[in-house]
């Protein structure tokens, strides 16, 4: 493993993610149709494609939000293909969502402490659980603070999520699955409806704060992922049309008539 | 009479029920479809059509059956679009749940204004002598007025299959049922269809009703005899299928005609164990679409957790000073005992009983209809234990709330999984099953419940020395209510402030993240579900100690209404909004008794005025005017509107 973390593209295989034949129906349309990937552990892997190309199905076959035709999805050596989605997050895939999906009621410190309190959820004792304030979970607590600094909500803590502003709630979305511990992030278009500034400074956020995790990435524009991306994964009309280094993938031609052609 | 000849009576008895049942379940399904609303009140414009048509009759003289016939159910159709105009359109967007709420505050008011008009007493319809007697077909006599029954059921459901298939205004509806944003989207303006589907399922129902009245008596109760009966047609068949109305709306008459002669120890149990069986093996029914149904555009319960005004201290002094209060009162000289010893205790349980609602409405978002089970079936437990097991009130009620948290666990299990609606449904099936098999029990006391026993061993008189009492008639059973009900809220409280209650809290606000930052929402439901049916159990068995027994009433389903009503009134989602919302609820039941008859119509009145203009409860009422003081006054629907800015300040 050692040798390989020099090299900018991984050769030695640690895969951390597989899936293998990963194939979803509606009906008579096929939206993902026999995906197989091999994810290293800490790589940055951006999953692109046209609209309709299958992306945020993929991610729901890998995050369990939907559950495959055929194939399987293994995580760490194990099968995890009919885990339900919660059990999923337990043993490290935490996910965001592509329309932002936060507790809008409870105040932005709450919201992170509740993701944070999940990971410890199994190990409390029963009397602690339905009895202890929340407030006295020091570790829990001081988890969720923690995760506030990165993601930049820190003074924005006591107030509740339905009135921050659309960046900031993107940026809380964020929080959530970083407050889980996640060894594998899936990340849903997270810079979707932003202005080109609040674009880069996710992109920056999320190269900063989830710089030690395996990423996967969904992302429509082409150019933002180039220069962050290990590998990039070109999806077309469900199927892998083909997984390179950025370079490889913008050279590719078939790439270039599926996806960029028609645009640029 | 041969078996042929008894089956063939039956299955046509059947079908004569059946036809009444379509008739219901038609509008009642068609109006689920196209605008999510599920009509509680749809049996009331059953009764109405009835009792209209009977003096429409009346009033025509010779042939009046034939006017009321036709006369009855355009009138009741008037009605249905005023209610449908003036109450349930301010309230499409929102979840679907304030139109049950709502439906349910009209039937109160339709109720009470039927016994205004037309009395207690029930009235026999004279049916046409044209109908009268018997008809001989094949060998087999069997009266016309039945076969006339399920001709014109069977002609109205064709004209309806024909008009929902065959024009424009049904293929809108059609649409309508299946995507209704997609109608719009077309350029079509849906939401003038609703006033006319609408009237015109009250139509059906009225029709229904004029019918019925010639073969049993009208009396006030028949709207509430039928609905449940006709919800169960509709989620058999499949909510929003009008196929599926008819062909269940026949199933439930022959299956219930056919249990009753043959097995009649299942009578009253065979329809809501198949409902069961339905919901649970298929939840969207025989006919119905899965799609339909599962909340898609289902608006959030408006909650009042964020629109208290007050801050925690004050609120903690108010919280003290009550409970010193109602230590105290039973000391206060002059004060009949009655009211201490009937009316606070009984307001007590029922804040209770309001309270373990709550747990589970206002914080994990599970809408119980029938809730009442599990305070009926503490009550139950409770009683049958003193009598049976130990002759201590404390363990009495100790086991009358395990046996309604084993119970809550089990309908939990079977129940959680399916979601919205069906959930709701599920749970009123459930209650039903127990109220009907309670009547079935020896044991459990059958229709006259079980009574005279003494669990309280002088708890019922005051604490005394010697001789004499020392507070006048004033029972400790006052302070033992007292103490176990404030008990109940500090703890309710405690759990939502501890790492259980956080995640309750998030699953109400999103389910699908909670399952994504790592919690597994069906056993978190569960285990909330298991703690409110204690709650209940423990507030049911309180009530039947202060009772003096207990019987099939504790399980009546009017019951989980009014502690919905209650828990709406007061604000759910606080814990104390709901109790609140019981005082208040018990306190206005008690002033209206001594000025009007129709008390229970004037509540439903106000409790109506509050899903549409004050969904939040009385906790956010201050919020409410504070903010109207603010701005100048405008129309009733902006009050919504303000709320929701007010949240995103």
């Amino acid at each position: 493993m050692a040798a390989a973390e020099s090299g900018t593209v991984r050769e030695t295989a640690d895969p951390v993610l597989v899936t293998e034949d990963l194939t979803r129906r509606f009906g008579s349309l096929v939206a993902v149709d026999g995906v197989s990937l091999e994810v290293e552990r800490g790589e940055f892997r951006s999953v692109i494609g046209p609209n309709g190309a299958g992306k945020t199905t993929l991610f729901n076959l890998i995050s369990g939000a939907l559950p495959p035709t055929s194939g399987t999805v293994r995580f760490d050596g194990e099968d995890v293909t009919r885990l339900p989605p919660h059990a999923r997050v337990r043993r490290g895939i935490g996910r965001s969502f592509q329309i932002t999906n936060v507790f809008g009621a409870l105040t932005v410190h709450e919201n992170v402490r509740v993701a944070a309190q999940s990971v410890y959820d199994a190990g409390l004792p029963i009397a602690e659980r339905f009895f202890c304030s929340t407030a006295d979970f020091e570790e829990i607590n001081a988890r969720a603070e923690e995760t506030l600094e990165r993601v930049g909500l820190a003074d924005r803590a006591t107030e509740r999520a339905a009135a921050l502003g659309y960046g900031d709630r993107r940026r809380l979305e964020l929080g959530l699955v970083l407050a889980t511990d996640p060894q594998v992030v899936l990340l849903d278009e997270p810079t979707a409806g932003m202005s080109r500034e609040e674009t880069r400074a996710t992109m920056e956020l999320i190269d900063d704060v989830l710089a030690d995790r395996t990423l996967l990435l969904i992302e429509h524009d082409i150019d933002l992922v180039m220069n962050v991306s290990d590998r990039v994964t070109v999806l077309d009309r469900g199927r892998e049309l083909t997984t390179g280094s950025p370079s490889d993938v913008a050279a590719n031609e078939r790439v270039q008539a599926a996806y960029l052609g028609g645009e640029r | 009479m041969s078996a042929a000849t008894t089956l063939l009576e039956q299955v046509l008895n059947g079908l004569t029920i059946g036809m009444v049942y379509v008739l219901l379940a038609a509008g009642l399904s068609i109006i689920f479809g196209v605008m999510d609303v599920i009509n509680f009140a749809h049996g009331e414009f059953f009764a109405l059509g009835a009792y209209v048509g009977l003096s429409v009759a009346l009033a025509t003289g010779s042939g009046g059956f034939w006017v009321a016939l036709l006369v009855a159910p355009l009138l009741v159709g008037l009605v249905g679009a005023g209610v449908e105009r003036f109450t349930i359109r301010p309230l499409y967007g929102r979840n679907p749940l304030y139109h049950i709420l709502l439906t349910f505050g009209l039937v109160l008011i339709f109720k009470d204004v039927i016994t205004l008009i037309w009395g207690q007493q029930p009235y026999q319809f004279a049916k046409p002598p044209l109908l009268s007697g018997t008809v001989t077909l094949f060998g087999f006599d069997y009266a016309l007025y039945s076969y006339f029954v399920i001709g014109i059921g069977a002609l109205i459901a064709l004209g309806t299959w024909l008009a929902l298939t065959r024009t424009r205004y049904g293929l809108v509806i059609r649409a309508g049922s299946m995507d209704r944003d997609m109608v719009r989207y077309l350029g079509i303006d849906i939401d003038r269809y609703y006033t006319i589907v609408f009237a015109f399922g009250a139509m059906l129902a009225a029709v229904g009703g004029v019918v019925l009245a010639g073969r049993q008596n009208v009396a006030p109760g028949m709207g509430n005899a039928v609905i449940i009966p006709a919800f169960i047609v509709v989620v058999l068949g499949g909510l929003g299928s009008f196929r599926g109305a008819v062909v269940g709306g026949l199933l439930i008459g022959v299956i219930q005609t056919f249990v009753r002669s043959q097995f009649p120890f299942l009578e009253g149990l065979a329809v809501f164990l198949l409902m069961i069986a339905v919901l649970l093996l298929r939840p969207q029914g025989l006919f119905g679409n899965p799609e339909w149904g599962t909340g898609g555009e289902g608006g959030d319960l408006l909650t009042a957790g964020d629109a208290d005004v007050f801050d925690s201290a004050l609120k903690r002094r108010i919280g003290v000073g009550l409970v010193g209060v109602l230590a105290v009162t039973p000391l206060l000289i002059g004060l009949p005992s009655y009211y201490v010893n009937t009316l606070v205790v009984n307001i007590l349980i029922w804040a209770l009983f309001a309270l373990s609602l709550d747990f589970v409405m206002g914080y994990a978002g599970l809408v119980s209809l029938g809730h009442v089970l599990f305070y009926g079936v503490g009550a139950y437990a409770t009683v049958l234990a003193v009598m049976h097991l130990v002759p201590s009130l404390f363990v009495a009620l100790a086991v009358g709330i395990a046996v309604s948290a084993v119970i809550a666990w089990v309908v939990g299990y079977l129940s959680i999984r399916v979601s919205g609606v069906y959930f709701s449904m599920i749970t009123l099936a459930f209650a039903e099953l127990f109220f009907s098999a309670v009547f079935k029990l020896e044991w459990a006391g059958s229709s006259d419940g079980l009574f005279g026993f003494d669990p309280v061993y002088g708890l019922f008189a005051g604490p005394s020395v010697g001789s004499i009492e020392l507070v006048g008639g004033v029972s400790v059973f006052y302070y033992v209510v007292l103490a176990a009900v404030v008990g109940s809220y500090l703890l309710a409280r405690q759990v939502m402030r501890a790492p259980f209650g956080s995640v309750l809290q998030a699953i109400r606000e999103s389910e699908l993240r909670t399952g994504f930052i790592g919690y597994d929402v069906t056993v978190y439901k569960r285990r909330a579900f298991v703690v409110s049916g204690g709650l209940a159990g423990l507030a049911g068995g309180l009530a039947a100690v202060q009772t003096g027994g207990v019987s099939p009433e504790f399980l009546a389903w009017i019951r989980s209404g009014e502690v919905i009503v209650m828990t709406i009134l007061g604000g759910m989602g606080t814990l104390y909004g709901p109790m609140l919302g019981a005082g208040v609820y018990l306190v206005s039941k008690e002033l209206l008794l001594g000025i009007t008859e129709q008390w229970q119509g004037v509540l439903g009145l106000i409790f109506v005025l509050f899903v549409i203009f004050v969904p939040r409860g009385l906790v956010s009422l201050p919020g409410l005017l504070a903010g109207r003081f603010d701005r100048s006054p405008g129309g009733g629907t902006d009050v919504l509107a303000e709320e929701e800015t007010e949240v995103t300040d």
